[in-house]
């Protein structure tokens, strides 16, 4: 018994308002730049022909082709990086730090910038990363080089770097949380069981977190894909990842096109949040 | 085999083991000895330091002061997985991830056996324990008591010195808790493993307990037989915390031929002297327990009047609970399946002999 | 080596990583906020060139071609409009869930799709639609919905999250006492669970305040504050568009001030210590 009644049909009128929004702005949208991408013709109509034209020519171009190993590349590093910062963040500031207050002030430096405007943080990174930048003039200033180097900003390396201030918390809150709802008797009971530090945690701890870190990775894998505001503003537009060449497109009004961009990032997207459903079911996360 | 005096050997010792957290005294020296094979249960109210105390045996806790040896060994330092115990959690601490089977075998995983011997000793064990059917299940299937099996089976594998129990049998349904204590202590008989069992539950302690060990802000009040708990309890706080005992304060008199007088604001009483007498005018407390009380008219030397507040109904006996002129609460129990002599508001008179109350410390 | 000395240098190790990443995070965010008070003719990066307020005064005597202030009032409009109604539908939503309706699983998948699908197909889907229903984009019509589309699925993982924590014996104790099932959420549950839905309100409001792809696509010639800032960026790099970031992250600053100190005194009020 509760506020709601089981299978009412005032549950199903409550979720209708939300579920006709996703509908219409998600489904719907996605849908769409779905049967674009088969338009033949040339004008902007319903009644175009299907075809698989746009695709055909799509992939006769190997760039392009190249430009999408590229992503999932610059994905993986991220995955990566980040997964391993924030793994490392994460057990820090749950496991080794015993002062509450302490545990709080970290944990409140980590995420405050998480509230903060990606956008300007990606381009925050701006004056550390060109020519001039503030990290050439501190390794010219400590003698480490002579000349400027000029793989950060405009190059894929700058991105990188930004990306992995962005992100790496997304990889490390759900492994905090997992941490945290791990009960201390479980390590204990494996410690009487005569496990040594190494294997608790190998065989308890990281398994136990692992739903949080198959989490993580996909936060992270769905950002970096889709991500080309950071790619736009530090790599300038010497560089593109899938994201930019739809927007490429589609600023070239070339509508088709930036379809099957969209297309096909979609599909890499979803293969990788489907492999990642198989293995932990989101919704029990909130239960205690 | 050379004839010589016989040394007791202990499977543990503790010798005034102290924990504090800041500024809270968790464990306050305590010392305590478990004899070879051993039933010791640990009883005390919530926060006694019970459980730390357990902890600190276990490794799980470090202790301030204080020396810790099992089976004669100096362990103090050594940390969990070095020392020959096991332990059983409060709810059981299962592995969520883990099979029954795995679970059961993780301790001899952990003891580096060949895999071939784990996989037999697995099966005996689950066999033994009635628990082969559920081998593959994982612990968020199994019922309250399969899981109490799984964990004893988890603890019991690696064969250790001594087990550790805290509250094992807290967490199970009321009517399942008897049957579990039975086959714990024919387990433990069986085995020759030193139990050592925490519990706030006085009828765990005295019905399995070779030795009971009271704890109270902690400290040991008292640790004995479960005989000596029952029928000399030494402080106010033990006898207060066994059930059917009446505890009375008041001011010593003069001491003559073994019996104190004890005067309280509902009379004086007779009680005799445990070692040295207490000084005439120094607060004392005895206590009497309520199946040796005598109600009505009679001659014994120590009587109070009081008024029957309630009657209780046990099945093997009759619970009168009554207050004394001074407002002090009395417990009489009647035995047998008499109709009741009392009922709430009969004002009467209840007796004892002065061998049948016990003086504390 | 021994076991406690292995443990306390995994420690150090691990808080080596982590203060060196928090260095990492915030230095670029302190550096913007410098930079923003450097002279006249400071540029985009050190030297400062003196100590001024110059870009910050450049940035409120707008000149036409980069007046930022109607494009803050329009993220604002929108934030709040945001806000506002993830929390309405967002807690409808959740207790929707509460209630088990057929279907209930794949609603659950609907509303999550929300975060999964980027910003930038939402936003250019969206586009499309609009363009063959013959819609122009404005900021207060299209991107409200593609708004909300991305900010609705946060605020309803939140009300669920402390739905799953609320105990509903609570509830049951209050129709037990005679409320009907509307009074029994309005008097017992709404005000227990108020907290979370100040979490679904910040989540509503900071996300639509900040978001970029999802209003480059839906957002007509009136520009939203990233739109304006990214446009910015690609005619010149000046201090002044430092002086936008620090003002928009102190900005972002005081709202989650605002709305962690409404969520800890709604939270005592409901629980005490």
């Amino acid at each position: 018994m509760s506020t709601i009644r089981h299978r009412s049909a005032a549950a199903f009128w409550l979720a209708v308002p939300a579920g006709t929004w996703m509908l219409a702005a998600v489904v719907v949208p996605t849908l769409l730049i779905v049967w674009v991408s088969f338009w033949g013709g040339r004008a902007f109509s319903a009644s175009s022909p299907l075809t698989f034209d746009n695709y055909a020519r799509f992939f006769a171009n190997a760039a392009y082709l190249r430009l999408i190993g590229q992503t999932f590349l610059q994905a993986a590093t991220l995955m990566l990086i980040c997964g391993t910062l924030g793994y490392c963040i994460a057990y820090f500031l749950v496991c080794k730090v015993r002062d509450a207050r302490w545990r709080t002030a970290l944990f409140l430096a980590f995420i405050i910038p998480f509230w903060t405007s990606t956008l300007i943080r990606a381009i925050a990174w701006v004056p550390f990363l060109g020519t001039n930048g503030v990290i050439n003039q501190a390794l010219m200033a400590t003698g480490l080089t002579e000349r400027p180097i000029e793989v950060f900003l405009y190059s894929m390396t700058g991105v990188t770097m930004a990306q992995v201030s962005l992100y790496t918390m997304l990889a490390a809150g759900p492994v905090v949380y997992m941490l945290a709802s791990i009960p201390p008797a479980l390590r204990e009971a494996a410690m009487t069981l005569k496990a040594a530090p190494v294997t608790v945690f190998r065989r308890i701890v990281f398994p136990l977190t692992l739903p949080g870190v198959v989490i993580g990775q996909v936060l992270v894998f769905l950002n970096v894909m889709a991500d080309f505001a950071t790619v736009a503003t530090i790599g300038g537009n010497k560089f593109a990842l899938l994201g930019n060449l739809v927007l490429n497109f589609y600023e070239g009004s070339q509508l088709r096109f930036a379809a099957v961009a969209a297309v096909l990032l979609m599909g890499c997207m979803l293969a990788g949040v489907v492999l990642a459903l198989r293995v932990v079911d989101i919704r029990r996360l909130g239960a205690r | 085999m050379p004839e010589g005096p016989m040394i007791a050997q202990l499977d543990l010792e503790l010798r005034g083991v102290r924990k504090r957290y800041g500024s809270f005294l968790a464990v306050d020296g305590v010392s305590l000895k478990v004899e070879k094979g051993q039933f010791v249960c640990l009883l005390g109210p919530s926060g006694c330091g019970k459980t730390t105390t357990l902890r600190c045996v276990a490794g799980l806790e470090e202790p301030d002061e204080g020396d810790i040896l099992i089976g004669g060994r100096q362990v103090t330092g050594d940390p969990p997985w070095k020392r020959d115990i096991a332990m059983m959690f409060q709810d059981f601490a299962l592995f969520p991830h883990m099979s029954v089977a795995k679970q059961v075998g993780f301790g001899l995983e952990m003891l580096k056996k060949p895999r071939a011997e784990i996989g037999k000793r697995v099966a005996e064990v689950l066999a033994a324990f009635e628990i082969a059917h559920l081998a593959e299940r994982r612990p968020a299937q199994l019922s309250g008591g399969q899981k109490q099996r799984v964990a004893l089976a988890r603890a019991m594998i690696t064969e250790p010195r001594i087990l550790l129990l805290d509250e094992p049998i807290g967490a199970l349904d009321y009517a399942l808790r008897e049957a579990v204590m039975l086959e714990l202590k024919a387990l433990q008989q069986r085995t020759g493993i030193s139990f050592i069992w925490v519990t706030h539950d006085q009828n765990e302690a005295f019905s399995l307990g070779d030795h009971v060990v009271v704890m109270n802000h902690a400290r040991i009040e008292q640790q004995g037989p479960p005989e000596d708990l029952l029928s000399r309890p030494r402080t106010a706080f033990v006898a207060g915390f066994i059930q059917g005992n009446n505890v009375l304060r008041g001011k010593a008199g003069a001491a003559e031929a073994g019996v104190l007088p004890v005067e309280t604001a509902d009379g004086r009483f007779h009680v005799p002297i445990i070692g040295a007498a207490p000084a005439p005018g120094s607060e004392v407390s005895f206590s009497v327990r309520a199946e040796r009380i005598e109600e009505g008219e009679n001659d014994l030397p120590n009587r109070i009047a009081a008024r029957c507040t309630t009657v209780e109904y046990f099945g093997a006996f009759r619970r009168h609970v009554l207050s004394s002129g001074s407002g002090v609460t009395l417990k009489w129990d009647q035995f047998g399946a008499l109709p009741p002599r009392l009922r709430a508001g009969t004002e009467t008179t209840l007796g004892w002999r002065t061998e049948d109350s016990v003086l504390h410390a | 080596m021994h076991w406690k000395t292995r443990s306390r240098l995994t420690g150090w190790i691990l808080g080596t990583v982590t203060v060196g990443f928090l260095l990492y995070q915030w230095l670029p965010i302190f550096v913007l906020g410098l930079l923003s008070f450097s002279g006249p003719t400071g540029g985009t990066t050190f030297p400062m060139n003196g100590v001024s307020l110059h870009w910050y005064r450049e940035l409120w005597d707008a000149s036409i071609m980069n007046d930022f202030k109607p494009p803050v009032l329009r993220s604002f409009l929108l934030a709040l409009a945001c806000s506002a109604t993830t929390v309405v539908l967002s807690v409808t939503a959740a207790q929707a869930v509460r209630g088990q309706f057929r279907g209930h699983n794949l609603f659950f998948y609907l509303l999550l799709l929300g975060i999964m699908a980027p910003g930038i197909l939402v936003g250019f889907g969206f586009a499309l639609m609009m363009r063959l229903l013959g819609v122009d984009p404005s900021w207060d019509t299209t991107a409200y919905i593609t708004h909300v589309s991305w900010t609705l699925p946060f605020g309803f993982l939140t009300m669920l999250a402390v739905f799953n924590r609320f105990d509903p014996k609570l509830e049951e104790a209050a129709l037990t006492l005679g409320a009907s099932r509307v009074t029994a959420f309005r008097r017992i549950t709404l005000p227990i669970v108020l907290p979370g839905v100040i979490g679904a309100g910040l989540f509503g409001f900071s996300l639509s305040y900040d978001e970029y792809p999802r209003s480059l696509f839906t957002t007509g010639a009136d520009l939203t504050l990233p739109l304006a800032v990214m446009a910015q960026l690609d005619r010149q790099l000046t201090p002044e568009l430092y002086a936008i970031g620090t003002t928009t992250t102190l900005f972002s600053f005081l709202a989650i001030g605002v709305f962690t100190f409404a969520f800890w005194t709604l939270r005592r009020r409901v629980q005490p210590r």
